[in-house]
């Protein structure tokens, strides 16, 4: 274990293209961190047709740097002018923005950056951990198991979106696994769904379905709102480098901080479908809770600016725990990712835990390596990366229109994928615009040929008798209690309805 | 949340899903056994499913109409409520919550604006190929709906064009789709 172990940093640090990659990737990723409209996901989607053909190793590293390093950026935006990105700076808008009023914007910067890639790290740290403790887990899953672990991802996921949601991401689930039917069935030889168009034999392409889902509907909402956060004031971008500085030494100052708000992102990034927006939170009620001083939270503690940065990027190494070893991405960005690898020839499952351990190291070296060369880039490139924050919406749309409609194109070099592409992307649209989850389609979608596979040997070993396996049990129990308590949480909120009414 | 067009406008994607699917189940009934079984699977429960959400959609649609007559802040605290299980009361005061929300027809106009963009490009590359409409494209949207000026879009497309082109066509050798009627005019002129 330890040879692979630092087999796998050897043979990292001393490639010069997956090294070349990674910095591409980290940078790449402050950048999409920091600019507004470009989410995470959508940036892996669309860095998908760059990857393909790349080597499976360098193609990972650099695709999960560009992916962990996403939110260390994300914070310049909320601390400087208040505008939280995402949901998980919001957190950190709370403290950060109003250190920023009062001329601490580079204290909270730095102690917010730094915080991010110690979380980062510590979130690695716990996959590493963890891996002997599911060795005996993972290797007991059969293929039953795993057509119900892809059930039981959508059904979290779902459920995750929103308690009022779980049918509709079911539903959208169950659409991702019907479109992987799309194609000759392994099992017959016939073409489903495909008529006579031959492209379509091979089955839908995963990156034109992801780009026409996630990078095209976000685009044509982001052209439809239209507008930039360029009316916001440049006063709080002012700040010095001794300030920065200040900012890091926060950070071993608060260790015991920084271990319990990573074990929380941590923790929280393992339960598939909890997202960076619940880690942040979570950990920033606990530091306002332990602390001594709880009222000085929302007005500029440095300590509410840390928690949450801790913790949502400790939640990258937790998430990617049941993305590579159980195939359950735990976040959408993950199950972007998830595809992403699979196109790259990685097969997430048991083998991560077997034939693939080196892959899993180099994994989790990136992630460190990343998130330390982030920290330091972002410490120089501060300044200047808060101009990105203004950057127009409008402008950005035609330039990733172009890159999605090229990226699915040169996925499998033919035209017809435009189509499909324009097709799902109105699915995409609609699914947006009338707030349906979109997260449990590219779950179905990636988890399509699995599940299908895994259900007819699991039925081909057992027959129906697999759905009683001691294991199939505790799973059919976990998606049935999921949805009960979806169901449960539904009607506890419309009998608060007539109650508040009561009361007005 | 986007703006609500029609009384019925939550239950569109519901309809049009099972639409989907009722069609994926007939179609599959003609396959073979061994093919039709997961597109069986995945179909019949999906079909339920998109029933019952028509039911919750239309209990959605009643409790929206009881929360008609109160104000924005009230229909807030109300959804609030709704989420925590007891009453919430936001001590706005007269505050006027911002209107984030466009108005339905011109959401619509935009809407239909942003897809002719995105359809005539797909349309565009079909048949005039890579070359010749991802420049265009970039002029028209940067100009006419981001209003950029003539000096940033010629810039940018140029740019943009430039490097996309190199790293697909010289860098990741991947050979762009030359269009159908640029490639019957160049078989002409060639010819």
């Amino acid at each position: 274990m330890i040879e692979i172990m630092f087999g796998s940093l050897f043979a990292m640090l001393t490639s010069p293209q997956t090294m070349t990659l990674m910095l591409i990737g980290v940078l790449c990723g402050l950048i999409v961190g920091v600019t507004p409209g470009i989410g995470g996901r959508l940036s892996i989607a669309l860095a998908i047709p760059f990857v393909f053909g790349m080597e499976m190793v360098s193609g990972a590293v650099f695709l999960l740097t560009m992916h962990a390093v996403n939110g260390t950026s994300g914070q310049i935006s909320s601390i400087m002018f208040g505008v939280p990105g995402d949901g998980d700076d919001a957190a950190t808008t709370l403290d950060g923005y109003p250190m920023a009023k009062r001329g601490e914007a580079g204290r909270a910067l730095g102690a917010s950056v730094t915080a991010s890639g110690v979380g980062g790290i510590f979130g690695a740290v716990v996959l590493a951990v963890m891996i002997p403790v599911l060795e005996p887990v993972v290797m007991a899953f059969s293929p039953a198991e795993f057509f119900l672990m892809a059930m039981l991802g959508i059904t979290f996921i779902a459920f995750l979106a929103g308690g009022n949601q779980i049918f509709k991401g079911i539903i959208v689930g169950f659409f991702g696994l019907a479109l992987a039917t799309v194609g000759t069935d392994p099992y017959t030889a016939t073409p489903r769904f495909a008529g006579d168009f031959l492209f379509l034999w091979d089955g839908i392409s995963l990156v034109t379905a992801v780009l026409a889902v996630f990078a095209i509907p976000e685009m044509i909402a982001l052209s439809v709102r239209g507008g930039s956060i360029a009316s916001v004031s440049m006063e709080g971008a002012k700040f010095s480098y001794r300030q920065l500085f200040e900012g890091v030494l926060e950070v071993p100052k608060h260790w015991w901080l920084a271990l319990r708000c990573s074990v929380i992102g941590a923790v929280v990034g393992m339960i598939p479908g909890l997202g960076s927006n619940t880690a942040a939170w979570l950990a920033y009620g606990h530091a306002v809770q332990t602390s001594k001083n709880p009222e000085r939270f929302g007005h500029g503690a440095v300590e509410g600016v840390m928690a949450p940065e801790f913790s949502s990027n400790a939640r990258e190494g937790g998430s990617l725990l049941p993305t590579l070893f159980f195939g359950i991405p735990g976040s959408s960005g993950m199950a972007v990712l998830m595809g992403a690898f699979i196109i790259l020839g990685i097969q997430p499952g048991p083998t991560m835990m077997t034939t693939q351990l080196p892959l899993v190291w180099t994994l989790i070296w990136a992630l460190v390596v990343g998130n330390l060369i982030a920290v330091a880039f972002l410490m120089v490139i501060m300044r200047w990366a808060a101009v990105l924050t203004f950057v127009n919406g409008a402008i950005l749309v035609p330039f990733i229109i172009v890159l999605a409609v090229i990226g699915s194109y040169v996925n499998e070099g033919q035209w017809e994928n435009l189509i499909v592409l324009a097709a799902i992307s109105v699915v995409g649209y609609g699914m947006l615009r009338f707030n349906w989850p979109r997260a449990p389609f590219v779950i179905g979608l990636v988890l399509g040929r699995i599940s299908e596979e895994s259900l007819h040997k699991a039925l081909g070993l057992w027959g129906w008798q697999f759905f009683f396996r001691p294991l199939s049990l505790v799973l059919i129990a976990l998606i049935l209690s999921t949805i009960a308590f979806a169901v449960y949480k539904n009607l506890q909120q419309s009998k608060a309805v007539p109650q508040l009414r009561a009361a007005q | 949340m986007m703006p609500s067009l029609t009384k019925y406008s939550n239950s569109i994607m519901t309809v049009f899903i099972l639409a989907i699917f009722v069609v994926m189940l007939i179609i599959a009934s003609r396959y073979p056994p061994g093919a039709r079984f997961m597109p069986f699977v995945l179909g019949i429960p999906a079909v339920l499913l998109c029933l019952l959400q028509l039911a919750l959609d239309a209990r959605e649609r009643r409790l929206t109409a009881k929360a008609a007559g109160l104000s924005d802040v009230e229909q807030a605290e109300e959804q609030a409520s709704r989420l925590v299980g007891h009453r919430v009361h936001f001590d706005v005061g007269d505050m006027l919550l911002p209107k984030t929300d466009l108005d339905p027809r011109e959401q619509i106009r935009r809407e239909l604006i942003a897809w002719g963009y995105f359809f005539g490009f797909i349309a565009g590359i079909i048949l005039f190929g890579f070359h010749i409409s991802v420049p265009i494209f970039l002029v028209l949207f940067l100009r006419l709906r981001a209003h950029a000026s003539w000096r940033m879009t010629i810039g940018l497309t140029a740019v943009a064009s430039f490097v996309l082109f190199f790293a697909f066509e010289n860098v990741l050798r991947v050979s762009l789709h030359a269009g159908f009627i640029t490639e019957r005019l160049m078989d002409l002129i060639g010819g």
